[in-house]
């Protein structure tokens, strides 16, 4: 049970694959097509929020559980440790976001706003923009480093008063997360249609990424079984998982149904003007959206066999994966792009394929640093005595 | 199933499985006691005049209410809301608790889930009566009236009857397939006779049979994983009622789960305040434990700052929209002439559960009891702030206007206090307030005996 | 009905009543049915019972739930009495969706309940045998049925070599059978 994670040469040499794969494809992409500044600029705000959701959707789900002490999840507790840890990663991919601001937030172009983002201008503009980016992603970062060090320091040492830190850092942490996710999805998302609001949208965004970041833990979890290691995960963790997958698929599509519905039924022009857009530029992707991130998972996750089958979970969870990679895109590119310029072609394949395997790198190399189950955690036994209802 | 020694036992005084039926079931037998009966009394008498006062909305029509042009809505629908919000917390807590393993719910889900039953038959009523004519009830049913028209289920009000009437059948199922285990207890105890017919009939013939158990716990499961989605709709369309309109201050997106964690975080309140005083009065303070309801406070402190979350929100979304009337629509609620309302509102529900943080308070039941009457307060005024406000001042000046309840009004909101509270000293007189089967599943792993006992294992 | 035989044996803790009946289906002698207070963690696989098809029964009756409604609601707004609602079209699917929803959920909830009432023969003024009235209280019951596999005497035996308290035979007697 103790194995230690080695990343070995071989899987680095698939990793670098894959990125050279990427970087082929981007560059093809680019002369196969014509690919605008804006296009540009909107591929790279969706895979740097991309992967900032998998590691603070990732670094929610261990402090969630640290304070409702939990006991099942510490057998998989280091996968989305090594995650979130990767928050910084993250950031350095989204921060460049700011040098294309003009590119993708309309509000940024001071010299001609309308009434209503004048009245707006307070709270979007540049500076103040950016200082806020910087408070989420540094405030993230921060808390979560402090949680995977304690989390790491309690393997050497068994006081129980290191749990306890734990559960503090982790309190901070959720209440900090809490009005964050709803501000800086508002940010970065949300006023890419500036003159559109709705107040779900934070929570929606959220909710999207919880999902994404289970998904992607399983397919970790799953790769690191297939070489090997975590052979201590049985059907019951394997079962609980697939449970969330499934439970927060449904809670997505009841999210994306309220916002959907309320403003359908009050057709405001204001705003319905964001749905508008979808569903006339981009009707197919608007459809096929709910149906892989909800009817899919939905369906193949309902019976009990399903969710206690490895290879089974896995291939949801890509298909979740997918589906939420199509949310993001519908999130972003019709008001960054718009729906003549943007198309899922080799560039945006390419580019997210780059961003996901670089992340994916250096989880790994946060999972070789320490042991893959935490040591003297008070709840570990736990894990490993506890039986589904049939 | 192991657990950790580091978790407080769940029942505590290191109770046997014959202890455990023997404690729960004592309030039972025997002559109740005068507390009982002046309770009982004092709930009859708050019902009958409840039942005046329906009497005089029928009799006299709905212009005995304080409605106006305006306001549409007052007090019966804050009432409505507020009802159907407490009653979330039964549910949630024997639906969802399950679903997450919560062990701790087996102590408190059987009385939650009575007060969600006898909460939503009071909500019910509201929208009934709101009707003006009873009768008029009768066409809410998806029936084709005199001239072959059909309801529109394109109204949330009607998404309404189908939501609430569905989550009253299933909260009702759940709660019977429960407790027919426990039936069954107090029937195998009483002495032959009446009471013993009355028992065995209720009890369904339970045998307690181990091909009967593997499939009561596989039917509570899939139950709880359709009433978890159940509880989360209800309240969901409570909500839609007012959200689906073009009411600054009542169409905003977040409504849903906003409700719900609202309603949760009333719900728990409810339970809470009657929890407290129930422990004390029926000797059960082994089941029902501090840790019991640090748990709680710690739902309500979870569900209390996503309602505050919510409230800043919806106000930073009134000013970024650069709308007008939904500006004003929240300056009119903070500054307006029921500022009032809305700082209860805020004090109660945004600052008080916040004191759950400190573990001090968290653990003491008479600061939990008050924080809980306030959170009770608080979450009516959110219905009120709600509906009243967002009505009294709408796009046309000229017809603002204001809106006070007559007595008919509070009338029903007292009958409804004496209903609720007629069947909850009912049900505590006649049902076991613990799920007793439940609580004996877990007393080997939480029980404070043999946690000691595996802790010492351990060494 | 009348004359069967039931050799019942106690136990007061589940871990013995678990290991007993290890010990008696060793012996291959088949157990009736046990009685216990509250749901015993894993006596179903060792008893080697089916698991139980009333989710199946939940998920069909649900879908069911779902379909009628939706149509029902598609057949009132577009064939029975069209109304147009806010200009929007008279097959508007999203607000068909609530009534749908709880329609699946009220059809899946009735059904299970329903489900598990006959499968399990119980219900209200339903007959059942209760062998000892301890069982809903402290007592675990191993009831062994008397056939041409086992006699009293030998069901007595096995029960008594296992370490059963209060060995009884019953025999029911029932108004209907």
């Amino acid at each position: 049970m103790d194995k230690q994670f080695v990343f070995s040469k071989k899987m680095m040499m698939v990793i670098l694959l894959f990125i050279i794969v990427g970087v082929l494809l981007t560059i093809t992409g680019l002369f196969v097509s014509h690919v605008e500044a804006n296009r540009l600029w909107a591929n790279i705000l969706l895979n740097g929020f991309l992967i900032v959701g998998l590691s603070l959707g990732a670094a929610f789900f261990v402090a969630v559980h640290i304070i409702a002490e939990s006991g099942w999840q510490t057998s998989i507790q280091r996968i989305p440790e090594a995650m979130g840890s990767k928050i910084w990663l993250g950031a350095i991919m989204i921060i460049p976001i700011l040098f294309g601001a003009h590119h993708l937030y309309h509000w940024s172009h001071t010299e001609h706003l309308d009434h209503v983002l004048q009245l707006k201008q307070p709270y979007l503009n540049l500076s103040f923009f950016a200082a806020r980016m910087l408070i989420y992603l540094g405030g993230w970062t921060f808390l979560f480093y402090k949680i995977r060090q304690v989390s790491l320091m309690s393997d050497q040492n068994p006081d129980i008063a290191l749990f306890n830190r734990l559960r503090l850092f982790s309190g901070i942490f959720i209440v900090f997360f809490a009005i964050t996710s709803s501000t800086s999805a508002w940010d970065w998302l949300m006023s890419i249609d500036a003159h559109w609001f709705s107040t779900l949208y934070g929570w929606y965004t959220f909710i999207g990424m919880f999902v994404n970041a289970i998904a992607v833990i399983i397919i970790f979890l799953v790769i690191l079984q297939k070489l090997g290691y975590m052979s201590h995960v049985n059907d019951e963790h394997l079962h609980d998982l697939g449970k969330y997958l499934f439970g927060f698929s449904i809670f997505w599509a009841y999210l994306w149904i309220s916002q959907y519905l309320l403003i359908w039924y009050s057709n405001i022009p204001e705003e319905t003007a964001y749905y508008v857009d979808r569903v006339q530029g981009f009707e197919t992707l608007f459809y096929v959206n709910v149906v892989v991130c909800f009817v899919a998972p939905f369906f193949a996750l309902m019976s009990r066999g399903t969710k206690r089958k490895a290879n089974w979970l896995f291939y949801t969870a890509i298909v979740v994966f997918i589906g939420h990679w199509v949310d993001l895109y519908l999130a972003i590119m019709p008001g960054a792009v718009g729906d003549e310029l943007s198309a899922i072609g080799l560039f945006e394949i390419g580019l997210s394929l780059i961003y996901v395997t670089v992340f994916a790198f250096f989880v790994f190399k946060a999972l070789a640093k320490a042991n893959l189950v935490p040591q003297n955690h008070p709840f570990f036994k736990e894990s490993f005595d506890y039986e589904n209802i049939k | 199933m192991y657990v950790s020694p580091i978790r407080e036992p769940l029942v505590t005084g290191a109770k046997s499985y014959k202890q455990v039926t023997d404690d729960i079931t004592k309030p039972m037998e025997g002559k109740p006691g005068k507390l009982w009966y002046a309770g009982l009394a004092t709930a009859l008498l708050a019902l009958a005049f409840g039942g005046y006062a329906i009497f005089v909305t029928v009799w006299d029509g709905i212009g005995s209410w304080g409605l106006n042009r305006t306001i549409g809505w007052g007090w019966g629908i804050t009432n409505f809301v507020w009802w159907v919000g407490i009653g979330h917390a039964g549910t949630f807590i024997s639906a969802i608790l399950l679903l997450f393993r919560q062990k701790w719910r087996t102590s408190i889900n059987r009385s939650a889930e009575a007060m969600t039953i006898f909460a939503v038959m009071c909500a019910g009523l509201f929208p009934l009566l709101h009707m003006g004519r009873l009768p008029l009830g009768f066409f809410v049913f998806p029936y084709p009236n005199t001239r072959d028209l059909w309801v529109n289920f394109n109204s949330p009000l009607l998404w309404d009857v189908f939501a609430i009437s569905t989550y009253f059948t299933v909260s009702l199922l759940f709660w019977y397939m429960g407790l027919i285990p426990d039936i069954g207890s107090i029937r195998d105890r009483l002495k032959d006779g009446i009471k013993k017919k009355i028992y065995a009939a209720l009890s369904f013939g339970w045998t307690g049979s181990a091909r009967h158990w593997a499939r009561h716990e596989s039917m509570s499961l899939i139950l709880a994983g359709l009433a978890a989605p159940l509880v989360l709709s209800v309240h969901s369309i409570v909500s839609m009622d007012f959200a689906t309109s073009v009411i600054p201050g009542w169409h905003t997106t977040i409504f849903p789960p906003y409700f719900v964690a609202g309603a949760v975080f009333s719900g728990f309140a409810m339970v809470l305040t009657l929890m407290i005083i129930t422990r004390k009065a029926l000797h059960l303070e082994n089941y029902i434990t501090v840790g019991h309801v640090e748990s709680m406070n710690k739902v309500i402190i979870a569900t209390g700052s996503i309602v505050g979350i919510a409230y800043l929100t919806e106000l930073f979304m009134a000013w970024y929209s650069g709308v007008v009337y939904e500006r004003y629509a929240f300056v009119n609620r903070a500054f307006g002439p029921y500022w009032w309302a809305y700082w209860i509102m805020m004090t109660c529900n945004v600052i008080t559960p916040q004191l759950f943080w400190f573990k001090k308070i968290r653990r003491s039941l008479v600061a939990t009891f008050i924080i809980s009457i306030f959170v009770n307060i608080g979450m009516w005024f959110e219905r009120f702030v709600i509906i009243v406000t967002s009505l009294h001042r709408d796009f046309l000046p000229s017809s603002w206007s204001m809106y006070s309840p007559t007595w008919v009004e509070v009338g029903v909101y007292i009958g409804t206090f004496g209903l609720f509270f007629t069947m909850f000293f009912l049900f505590i007189r006649f049902f076991p307030v613990v799920a007793i089967a439940e609580v004996k599943s877990v007393l080997k792993s939480s029980g404070e005996k043999f946690i000691k006992k595996g802790a010492q294992h351990e060494k | 009905m009348k004359n069967n035989k039931f050799i019942t044996g106690m136990f007061f803790d589940d871990k013995d009543l678990i290991e007993a009946i290890e010990k008696i289906q060793e012996k291959g002698v088949f157990i009736f049915d046990v009685r216990t207070p509250f749901p015993v963690h894993g006596l179903d696989d060792i008893l080697k019972y089916k698991r139980s098809r009333l989710p199946r029964l939940g998920f069909v009756a649900g879908v069911l739930g779902a379909i009628c409604a939706f149509l029902f609601q598609a057949w009132v707004f577009t064939e029975a009495w069209p109304i147009n609602f806010g200009g929007k079209p008279l097959l508007s699917v999203p607000s068909f969706i609530p009534v749908t929803f709880e329609m699946a959920v009220l059809f899946a909830a009735i059904s299970l309940v329903f489900g598990f009432l006959i499968k399990s023969g119980i219900g209200p003024g339903a007959e059942t045998i209760i062998f000892d009235e301890r069982t809903t209280d402290d007592a675990f019951l191993v009831v062994i049925k008397e056939d041409e596999n086992i006699e009293v005497k030998r069901a007595e035996e096995v029960l008594r070599e296992v370490g059963a308290e209060d060995i009884k035979l019953v025999i029911p007697m029932l108004k209907k059978s």
